[in-house]
């Protein structure tokens, strides 16, 4: 009896050890870091100063109101981009998946290659993306089209594998096991089963990439970031606070659009 | 109608699941299997239409062997055999019905498949057998928002829509209740006796299997170490398919 609580103790004591151990290499790492940057931690003091600057110049004044126009059109134009690109991902994004997936897979081999692929595309940051385009294609919407594209393709592919293996063997089987053919596997077992699920992720990443279009038309020369950038440049400061909040008030929408799709669905 | 002969499989290429396994099952007959935990009951059933590819042996189903089947050839033999699960196996956000009609998948061609198109006489007898294993007023009603007795009873009748010669039942009862698991066991009764389909099923109840087999298979360690008809199952023998060699893993459930 007492010696399992001595057992229970150390390990307790054990588990301490460890997360303390934790902590101090975390720190450590900061210590590490802001003397390998130059980063002076009393700097964090200043943000104060920064913020009320940036309070006194963001926020929208009578003037900026009448930007509202030129700031919906391209808002429409950023929203429209970020839902498209993530719709055609999704559509390719499925078809990559289910081939990759294991449980369906038709060779190992082709799931290891898709593998790569997604995690290739998805771990490109979506800046790195938008300049590499840039040079084939121009300032315009396709730009910021393709480079949310291919990182939503990476993500989504990853994401509706996982799903797609979550399906399970036995229900694959049993299906199977009444003659069904590989197609009508998926049609009629697979795709009911996780479509609540895909359709979930999709959503996500419209959220997400309604945020992301923001900063590649930054990048791209498109849609509301390049606005932003334009107004902030030519020191239209409440301009560049009212495109601010416009992009918050799209992002929040979505989200709750999101939120009750997805509560409808389920 | 089906025999089984020599049937070997190792899943590791080490261990042997199962050791040259066989036996037969008669038309209109209820086989039951039974068998401690692991002791390759499952790995039967699979082998039998082939979800697992099994090592070594001979699977005679009307006298051919679904172990030299090619994939068009296996996918027309499977449409002959129904299968039900422990875990029911039913696509859950689909209703009822869809769910009955997909034992009628193997005999449709792909796309009429994939899209659901089913004709008439397929809805009518979907229907039918809804009625017929009791649940003919919840055909709309998503398998998800059933009970387990019920979803198994889905699972029945889809396998029916398969007009299969023979049925295989994977611990059918393992997950429900002692009404379900009478009801459920009823239905598969009537269906050797009045329709003359055999009914092999992996069980281990032996009570149940006392009750509602006409033939008994044990299987111990991978092993036929019983094969008679269930009046010959005595206590002795219970005790004997039971037993806990020397040679086997500590590890063995009991699950008399
Ligand atoms: N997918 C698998 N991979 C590896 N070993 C397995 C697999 N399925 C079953 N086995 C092994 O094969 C043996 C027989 O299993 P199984 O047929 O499931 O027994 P039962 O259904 O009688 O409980 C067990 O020892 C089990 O560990
Ligand atoms: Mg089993």
């Amino acid at each position: 009896m007492n010696s399992d609580i001595q057992q229970v103790t150390t390990f307790f004591n054990k588990k301490r050890f460890r997360l303390t151990v934790l902590i101090l290499i975390l720190g450590m790492a900061y210590v590490g870091a802001s003397f390998g940057l130059g980063f002076q931690t009393q700097s964090l003091l200043g943000v104060q100063d920064g913020m009320i600057w940036l309070l006194k110049n963001f926020v929208p004044n009578a003037t900026s109101n009448g930007y509202w126009s030129e700031i919906l059109q391209q808002l429409y134009r950023t929203f429209l981009v970020a839902v498209t690109s993530t719709t055609c991902a999704a559509v390719v994004s499925l078809f990559l998946a289910i081939l990759g997936a294991k449980t369906l897979t038709v060779s190992k081999a082709l799931s290891w290659l898709i593998r790569g692929f997604s995690s290739l595309m998805r771990n490109i940051p979506i800046v790195a993306w938008a300049m590499i385009l840039l040079f084939s294609f121009k300032q315009n919407d396709l730009t910021g089209f393709l480079a949310l594209f291919f990182m939503t393709l990476g993500f989504l592919t990853r994401a509706f594998m996982e799903t797609i293996e979550d399906f399970g063997t036995e229900k694959i089987q049993a299906l199977q096991a009444t003659g069904a053919t590989y197609l009508q596997v998926i049609f009629q077992g697979l795709l009911p089963e996780v479509a609540v699920a895909l359709l979930t992720w999709v959503l996500y990443m419209i959220e997400n990439n309604v945020r992301d279009a923001t900063l590649v038309g930054l990048l791209t020369g498109t849609g509301i970031g390049f606005i932003f950038n334009l107004y902030f440049k030519s020191l239209r400061y409440g301009a560049a606070g009212l495109v601010v909040l416009s992009v918050i008030i799209l992002v929040v929408t979505v989200e709750l659009i999101s939120n009750l799709v997805g509560r409808l669905l389920a | 109608m089906l025999t089984v002969k020599h049937l070997a499989k190792s899943y590791d290429g080490e261990k042997k699941s199962l050791t040259d396994v066989s036996f037969s099952v008669r038309p209109g007959e209820v086989t039951v299997i039974i068998g401690p935990s692991g002791a390759g009951k499952t790995t039967i059933l699979r082998s039998i239409n082939q979800l697992i590819r099994d090592d070594d042996g001979e699977i005679l189903f009307d006298s051919t062997d679904m172990r030299q089947l090619n994939r068009s050839q296996l996918r027309r033999a499977r449409t002959r055999i129904g299968m039900i699960f422990q875990n029911y196996n039913l696509i859950e956000p689909l209703t009822a019905i869809e769910n009955v009609l997909h034992g009628c998948l193997g005999t449709k061609s792909n796309l009429a498949g994939m899209f659901s198109i089913y004709s008439a006489d397929e809805k009518q007898e979907a229907l039918k057998l809804l009625e017929k294993v009791g649940l003919r007023d919840f055909a709309y009603q998503q398998c998800r928002n059933l009970s387990g007795g019920q979803e198994q009873r889905v699972g029945i009748a889809r396998a029916l829509m398969q007009h299969p010669k023979i049925i295989l039942c994977d611990e059918p009862i393992a997950s429900l209740d002692p009404k379900s698991t009478i009801t459920v066991m009823d239905i598969l009764r009537n269906l050797a006796t009045a329709e003359g389909i055999s009914v092999l099923i992996n069980l281990h109840q032996v009570d149940i299997a006392r009750h509602y087999a006409d033939h008994v298979i044990g299987i111990n360690n991978g092993q036929v170490v019983f094969d008679d008809a269930t009046s010959a199952l005595t206590d002795v023998a219970v005790t004997n398919i039971y037993r806990k060699d020397a040679n086997q893993e500590g590890s063995l459930m009991y699950e008399l």
